[in-house]
């Protein structure tokens, strides 16, 4: 073979490289596109939620089965007293907070103990699932619905578990301790369960990004939007998230993830399961995937559903370091249970989870980063080895980015319409902005964060890379 | 396609996007330069309302309300006002043709919309109200919107018969939920005779556990006899049922069928004796209570665990009753 056909070899491999990135790419993008049209119908075509919580008080306040609140914490010392005032103040007719101290190292545990007047108590465990040990139970003289564990260091998961253990409810909330749940948020995530005829196992929320926002006492005074880029472009993020992709895949009945900082559950059914796995770093993507498995593998009808209007704020990480191990993480705990659950891949038993859902998350988390990765590397190789016309590259990266921002600005419209949690026309230009710029370099270092998340997947890291957090008086 | 293509496709979406982005930039803008003045439009509105509620001269505005703004204030001032007043807002929003928008709301081709205007309906509760409601909840094509016009007529006591309500919903064709319980609740004080009757219907056992449970919301003592009877059937679900009302109706005179089902061999209906026994303030009760700490099942024990709290503390209340596994 001549150098001329090695060179020509050599081109039209990378081109055709070229080629099968950009259909992968393609591919996501269109996913995304139908899901936003999904959404957009879902959201044309519902019924209004009641605008005020009074109002839901009115029609559910009879109805709404009690709630447990699990709260795991973890160093949060300087704002546990305030979070769980917060809780405790929600609109819900009954509802118990358990709060699990996960061994912190700072006194969160004392925090509370002078902050709500506990005292040690005994309370009998119903299913032990944490694999830790349970060092003391407390019960507040003040809130008779305040209950605290303390344990050793097991992570989240197993801080969940323990507290599902010990929760008595047919229902249960599990949160992040540093999260804010608007007042009405528990009320609306009970609603769907008042409809139900036992067939719903599980509702979700939607997330936003509290950095911008005015929180105080716990509370959130005053939405906003940061001026920082970084938490900026995770508002879009989410936006694209949480009100097309969850709408759209809770309508068709392929919701696969629950976010841990809002979920709500029923209690025997996470039992039935056996709570969270503990080895995962991507533990409420997991849990959620394990119940359809339990659910199908049992032939049994189920649903899970996720609502919009039920908003839980919490904060970003500020800046790119913090991304980076958090994006790792999520692509990690994402290989993690698409592995763990592999055998439901294509296979008909598990209906359109596994014909559908599952092979989603591969085109989005095992193809879809190396595929982009890839593209960004080989279209000026076929640039320069003249096989691509730049102008003809150039113009299908306009193309691109163009669908991508078109993405970003649907959700954005449906935020606008229908939820209308930005307080501005102002802050809707940052968020509209951000939607622009995000493509130039934030996509990008974002798909490098997934790489190191499927390096880490592959040497099985176990490690947790806390993300660094200012705070809720503190963001910006 | 060439490159120019692509190029062109592309500067046309661009276009499209900004435009689209920057018209909704102007439509929040716009609602936010008018913020205040709607909000003085509605203090008016709500100003004029009351003036008028209350019987004096009002000069009404020297540009007419739209009928939007007027329905949003009356919706507002409604949760406000209570009786005679509240009555007459909604005479008067009626004869100010609100009532006219919103029945036409009502039949819309969207369920979404005609839900909304059920809630409005709701609101109003005249007699064309409730005869449009009673329209819907019969009539209705989505079984949302007839599960809203049910909820409607419940609040304002305008619900038919139960056993009209049950074939009108298909309750008991179907899985029941809590939305239906609640509907034969809200029946129970009207209807608990007809509800009573009910309970000779060749039923399924979970059907009837739903009436039963019914009657303890009809506030009467008197059909405390039926609850007992229930007490006494083979189905654990009829008989802790009746173990629920009781505790609802919160009379003494169930006190020792209550006190028996302790002793009952299914432990979901123990349970819910000893949430009754609570409810009810059993005192009597505690010996029992007390040996139901060592039962096999670890529900009972919990519950019956709960039940001594409240009693030693003489601490019953109906918050206890909702919470059994």
């Amino acid at each position: 073979m001549s150098g001329t056909e090695i060179q020509l070899v050599a081109a039209n491999a990378v081109l055709y490289l070229a080629f099968g990135c950009f259909m992968v790419v393609a591919a996501r993008n269109a996913v995304s596109a139908f899901q936003l049209i999904i959404a957009a119908w879902v959201f044309a075509t519902r019924t209004r939620p009641s605008k005020s919580s009074s109002e839901l008080w009115q029609r559910y306040g009879d109805l709404a089965l009690p709630v447990s609140v699990i709260a795991p914490a973890f160093n949060e010392e300087l704002s546990i007293v305030e979070a769980v005032s917060a809780l405790l103040a929600l609109e819900y007719p009954q509802h118990e907070i358990i709060v699990v101290n996960d061994g912190s190292k700072d006194n969160t545990l004392g925090a509370l103990i002078d902050g709500f007047d506990m005292e040690k108590c005994e309370r009998t465990q119903i299913a032990v699932l944490q694999k830790t040990k349970i060092l003391s139970t407390w019960r507040s003289r003040r809130h008779p619905n305040l209950f605290v564990i303390d344990k050793e260091n097991g992570r989240k998961a197993d801080a969940a578990n323990a507290g599902i253990g010990f929760a008595r409810t047919p229902l249960i909330c599990i949160i992040d301790a540093d999260s804010i749940i608007e007042p009405d948020g528990l009320l609306r995530a009970a609603e769907p369960f008042m409809h139900d005829d036992g067939r719903l196992v599980a509702v979700g929320g939607t997330i936003r990004i509290v950095n911008g926002c005015e929180v105080k006492g716990g509370s959130l005074r005053k939405i906003g939007v940061t001026k920082a880029l970084v938490p900026r472009f995770q508002v879009v993020e989410y936006l694209r998230a949480f009100l097309s992709c969850r709408v759209a895949n809770a309508h068709t009945n392929t919701l696969l993830l629950i976010s841990g900082a809002f979920g709500m559950f029923r209690r025997d059914v996470l039992i039935e399961i056996g709570g969270y796995r503990h080895d995962t770093v991507g533990e409420d993507l997991e849990l959620v995937v394990r119940i359809h498995r339990h659910m199908r593998e049992q032939n049994r009808d189920y649903a899970i559903k996720f609502v919009p209007d039920i908003v839980c704020w919490t904060e970003a990480p500020a800046n790119l370091a913090g991304i980076k191990g958090q994006r790792s993480r999520w692509q990690q705990g994402a290989l993690e249970t698409l592995q763990r659950h592999r055998k439901m891949v294509f296979n008909p038993r598990y209906g359109r989870i596994g014909m559908i859902a599952l092979p989603q998350m591969i085109l989005e988390d095992i193809i879809g980063p190396p595929a982009e990765v890839i593209g960004y590397l080989v279209v000026p190789a076929a640039i320069l080895l003249g096989v691509l016309d730049p102008i003809m590259a150039l113009a299908f990266l306009a193309l691109t980015v163009l669908f991508g921002t078109g993405l970003s600005l649907g959700s954005l419209v449906l935020e606008e319409v229908q939820l209308r949690r930005t307080s501005s026309a102002h802050d809707l230009y940052r968020i509209g902005e951000a939607a622009l710029i995000e493509n130039f370099g934030f996509r990008q270092m974002n798909l490098l964060y997934r790489l190191r998340g499927i390096g880490s997947f592959y040497r099985s890291d176990t490690t947790w890379e806390a993300v660094p957090r200012v705070g809720f008086g503190k963001v910006k | 396609m060439t490159a120019l293509h692509v190029i062109n496709i592309s500067a046309a979406l661009a276009g499209g996007m900004t435009a689209f982005f920057v018209v909704l930039l102007y439509r929040r803008w716009n609602q936010e330069a008018t913020a205040e003045k709607k909000r003085d439009i509605f203090a008016a509105i709500t100003r004029s309302y009351l003036h008028r509620v209350a019987g004096k001269l009002d000069q009404g505005p020297a540009t007419p309300w739209s009928n939007d703004d007027k329905l949003a204030a009356v919706s507002h001032i409604h949760l406000l006002l209570r009786g005679g007043e509240r009555n007459r807002l909604m005479e008067l929003a009626e004869l100010d043709g609100l009532l006219r928008a919103t029945l036409r709301r009502s039949r819309s081709l969207r369920s979404a919309r005609r839900i909304d205007a059920i809630r409005l309906l709701q609101q109003f509760g005249s007699e064309v109200c409730i005869g449009r409601l009673r329209e819907i909840f019969t009539r209705d094509r989505n079984q949302a919107a007839r599960l809203e016009a049910a909820f409607a007529l419940a609040s304002i006591h305008a619900l038919p018969p139960p056993r009209e309500t049950i074939r009108i919903l298909g309750m008991f064709e179907r899985k029941s939920n809590r939305l239906d319980s609640a509907l034969l609740r809200a029946s129970a004080p009207q209807y608990k005779d007809q509800m009573i009757m009910l309970l000779d219907d060749p039923l399924p056992n979970s059907k009837l556990a739903l009436i039963i449970d019914a009657l303890g919301w009809s506030e009467d003592a008197a059909v405390l006899p039926t609850l007992e009877r229930a007490n006494s059937f083979n189905n654990s679900e009829m008989r802790s049922a009746a173990l629920r009302a009781a505790a609802k109706i919160g009379h003494p005179g169930a006190a020792q069928w209550v006190m028996q089902s302790l002793d009952d061999p299914v432990s979901f209906v123990r349970v819910q004796a000893a949430n009754s026994c609570a409810s009810l303030g059993l005192r009597d009760a505690i010996p029992q209570l007390l040996r139901l700490k060592d039962d096999d099942d670890l529900w009972v024990r919990l519950r019956a665990q709960y039940a001594l709290d409240a009693l030693e503390c003489a601490w019953p209340n109906d918050a206890m009753t909702g919470a059994v596994a």
